[in-house]
């Protein structure tokens, strides 16, 4: 629930080198692989061809905005494969989807070899998850490979899977603590929170998000299924974005404001490189971490009863913007950057209001940019019979410290601290992108 | 709670044998047909048929008979299946999807009141790996394991009985202490023979149930979970007597009734999860702690109750599936850590005061020992 400057749309433009054949019968799940092969070399190359444009822009295949197209395929569950193999994770830079479940677990294996075999399981999973196919054949040797829930051909619906390692998997269990990335700690606690050790941290955490719930939960029950003794869940937390009401503004949370108007620009290489990807030769990071990006999730409740008791003016002013047009509270556009420069004392947007503070937009506080891509969770009452709904808040950065805990840290007991309450979370590595069929997750690390 | 599916009777199994045995290639013959559409009648187990190469197929079988029955899809030199369709009714069309590998491909019938019949066999050219065949395993294959296994619990009734007197003697003398000593013996062992509760009818119930259904303070709860409640929430022995001797009673009665009772053979296959799934769901969870704090033995007794069955099935269980060391290795690796939560005077932690990562660690074992078996069930079933 920060604020940060952005292009309007936060479109990643991407190309879809191979768009599967979802309802292709014969499509088995070997030619699936070939597949993938052939597409991996394509996306080599116009990763290479793209690093000018961002390097990133071969992957991420969602629409990127609402069109009769785009909407058609969410509603059909039928979204195009995002690309899984890149230098980057395919769901970082993408705008929220429709649905995601953010899920931490513990690790259990018991060697080193165990850990690796079990980001290999997890990153062979995700690599034919995201891409759709026909689950293997088992004739009558066992049960079925695939739940079914999404049919005899698993869709791909645009799933992405990205996958992070909490600080927590450094500790002597594994010999990996001379690797830990820089910047990884346990996530700290802020003055309001309300932190439950059961809802906190996690040795690694999956992100799936996918156009359809059943897509993300079907991705979820497949993990599971082929990890179960080397990982158990920590905690989970489902999420959805809610669509632009109305069309072409910014979906909303849960407090009835705009969420996420303005964003770093992810079509921007060298913003992405300055804010989000860990670069090689960062100063104390393992050359492991190149590429990847440090994940911040915040389970922040919101408390909506209270808030619902509030009136207009004062929710505006604890924002900074209009709630029905997502205005800045000085300006005539829901794109239109605030400025403070003509607001020295606050009379129009106060020196308290959420945008204001989280971000200042001096050349200072730029560096402190985050990338957000928060998700609205509503999972039914807590006990006094209040709903328990709130926002999955999700950022990826370079550095943790400089960003999110700074931006966090200017944010300490803004007035809108009274109407939520931070409970869980972690923070954690986004692993660097799985660049080809004989790659995995954390290879650079184990190997 | 599964129950076998309709099968073709017992008697066929010799049928078949002589049919497989004598390696006939029955019903060639018949009008070639669209390349996807089998029909099976009485007199032609699909005809010829033909694909053009390995890789996925879609056949729609057609039941051309007037009668219901299954069809396999299996390899004629080994009788393994590849594919099958069961509860195949008269006169309808079903798909089969397979994954067609380089091999030797002959469907068979089996309808009701019909010998079995083997169709063409279909040769697929080359070294492409399909769906693998399953070996099927024969009723006469499962009729020793299941000998052993009735023995099996006959012995662990009479060793139950020997354990639940002193327990009932014990609380017929107002003993409580050594009662709460006694129960734990006697739950176990009962615990222990978890694949036959299915066998055990309503007996079930009265001597293991739980107050889900009832609440805790109907009179109708019976069995070793009242009595742990009873034991560990200060209820007076005349409150336990009767209990205590209604348990005894019912287990004397089913020792009694023991040799009368007749194992499905599907249900071994079946059980060999199950206990498990059982454990993780009441006993890992601390569902079933009515106060005691032992559901951690009691998953160990689960343990105990499914490596008897792995035991008795082994001979079925070693050709036919190749994961059978996985399923020790996890078996192992649950087993060791449930020991370490029990102290050197043999005190049993109770899962709620375990920490996170013990729990973990313990339900992964559990779950991945679940996964491991999740293939025995379909290749113990028995086929004809």
């Amino acid at each position: 629930m920060t604020d940060q400057q952005a292009p309007p749309s936060g479109q990643v433009p991407g190309q879809d080198p191979s768009p599967p054949e979802p309802g292709d019968p014969g499509r088995g799940r070997r030619s699936f692989l070939r597949g993938v092969v052939s597409g991996v070399a394509g996306g080599i190359v116009a990763g290479g061809a793209a690093g000018a444009a961002g390097g990133y822009a071969y992957r991420a295949g969602q629409p990127a905005d609402p069109s009769v197209a785009a909407n058609e395929a969410i509603v059909t569950g039928q979204l195009p494969a995002v690309p899984f193999h890149g230098r980057y994770q395919a769901g970082i830079l993408p705008k929220p989807q429709r649905q995601t479940a953010v899920v931490s677990f513990d690790v259990t294996a018991q060697s080193r070899a165990e850990l690796t075999a079990l980001l290999q399981t997890i990153t062979d999973r995700a690599r034919f998850l995201t891409a759709g196919g026909s689950p293997q054949l088992v004739g009558v040797s066992g049960p079925p490979s695939d739940s079914g829930v999404l049919g005899p051909q698993v869709v791909p619906d645009g799933l992405t899977v990205t996958a992070g390692v909490g600080s927590t998997l450094f500790d002597d269990r594994y010999g990996l603590a001379a690797l830990k990335p820089a910047r990884l700690t346990p996530m700290r606690t802020f003055p309001n929170d309300n932190l439950d050790p059961a809802q906190t941290g996690g040795d690694l955490v999956i992100q799936f998000s996918a156009g359809t719930a059943d897509t993300v939960m079907h991705a979820l029950r497949d993990v599971a299924r082929h990890t179960r003794g080397g990982m158990q869940v920590n905690w989970r937390m489902d999420g959805f974005s809610s669509p632009p009401r109305p069309t072409g503004t910014v979906g909303r949370n849960f407090l009835g404001f705009m969420d996420g108007i303005s964003n770093p620009d992810v079509t921007s290489a060298t913003e992405m490189n300055k804010l989000v990807w860990v670069q090689r030769g960062a100063a104390g990071e393992p050359p492991w971490t190149a590429g990847g990006s440090y994940f911040v999730v915040r389970l922040i409740r919101m408390l909506v009863e209270f808030w619902d008791r509030v009136d207009i003016l004062e929710q505006e002013n604890m924002f900074g913007r209009r709630r029905d047009t997502g205005y800045p509270l000085d300006a005539t556009g829901i794109f239109t950057p605030p400025d403070y420069s003509n607001d020295p004392t606050g009379e129009v947007i106060p020196l308290t209001a959420h945008i204001r503070v989280a971000n200042p937009r001096t050349t200072a506080t730029a560096s402190s940019r985050i990338l957000r891509r928060g998700y609205n969770y509503d999972r039914g009452i807590d006990e006094v019979g209040n709903l328990d709904m709130g926002l999955i808040f999700t950022c990826f950065q370079q550095d943790v410290k400089r960003q999110f805990e700074a931006v966090q840290t200017r944010l300490i007991d803004e007035p809108l601290v009274d109407y939520i309450s931070p409970f869980g979370g972690g923070y954690f590595l986004a692993l660097p992108g799985v660049t080809g069929p004989s790659d995995y997750f954390g290879r650079a690390l184990l190997a | 709670m599964r129950t076998t599916r309709l099968r073709a009777t017992t008697a066929a199994t010799a049928a078949i044998a002589v049919v497989l045995g004598s390696g006939l290639t029955a019903c060639s013959g018949g009008p070639a047909q669209p390349a996807n559409l089998i029909t099976m009648t009485t007199d032609s187990c699909g005809g010829s048929w033909h694909v053009a190469g390995p890789g996925w197929h879609t056949f729609q079988i057609r039941n051309g008979n007037d009668v219901g029955g299954e069809i396999d899809l299996t390899n004629p030199a080994t009788g393994g299946i590849y594919a099958e369709i069961a509860g195949f009714g008269p006169q309808t069309t079903t798909p089969m999807t397979i994954d067609l590998g380089s091999g030797k491909y002959a469907f068979r019938c089996l309808f009701q009141d019909a010998d079995p019949m083997l169709g063409t066999t279909v040769t697929i050219a080359g070294h492409a790996t399909g769906t693998p065949a399953q070996q099927g395993t024969p009723f006469n294959d499962l009729v020793q394991p299941a000998k052993a296994y009735q023995k099996y619990i006959e012995g662990g009734l009479t060793t139950l009985l020997k354990l639940v007197t002193p327990l009932d003697n014990d609380i017929q003398a107002g003993n409580l202490a050594a009662a709460r000593r006694d129960w734990l013996p006697a739950h176990l062992q009962y615990q222990r023979l978890g694949a036959a509760y299915d066998a055990f009818g309503d007996f079930d119930d009265e001597v293991d149930g739980r107050a889900d259904a009832l609440g805790v303070t109907s009179p109708k709860w019976t069995g070793f979970y009242r009595l742990e409640y009873g034991l560990w929430h200060g209820q007076p022995a005349a409150e336990l007597k009767p209990v205590a001797a209604t348990l005894k009673s019912d287990v004397s009665r089913l020792l009694a009734g023991w040799p009368h009772q007749e194992i499905e053979l599907i249900d071994l296959g079946l059980r060999t999860h199950e206990i498990l799934e059982n454990a993780l769901q009441f006993q890992l969870s601390g569902h079933d702690d009515y106060g005691s704090g032992t559901t951690l033995a009691t998953t160990l007794a689960n343990v105990d109750g499914t490596r008897e069955l792995l035991s008795v099935l082994r001979p079925v269980l070693v050709p036919r599936y190749p994961g059978l060391p996985g399923v020790y290795t996890w078996l192992d690796r649950l087993q060791a850590g449930l020991l370490k939560q029990r102290s050197g005077t043999g005190q049993w932690a109770p899962v709620s005061r375990l920490s996170t990562t013990a729990r973990q660690q313990l339900d992964a074992d559990c779950g991945q020992v679940l996964q491991e078996l999740d293939p025995i069930p379909t290749s113990t079933e028995p086929r004809n």
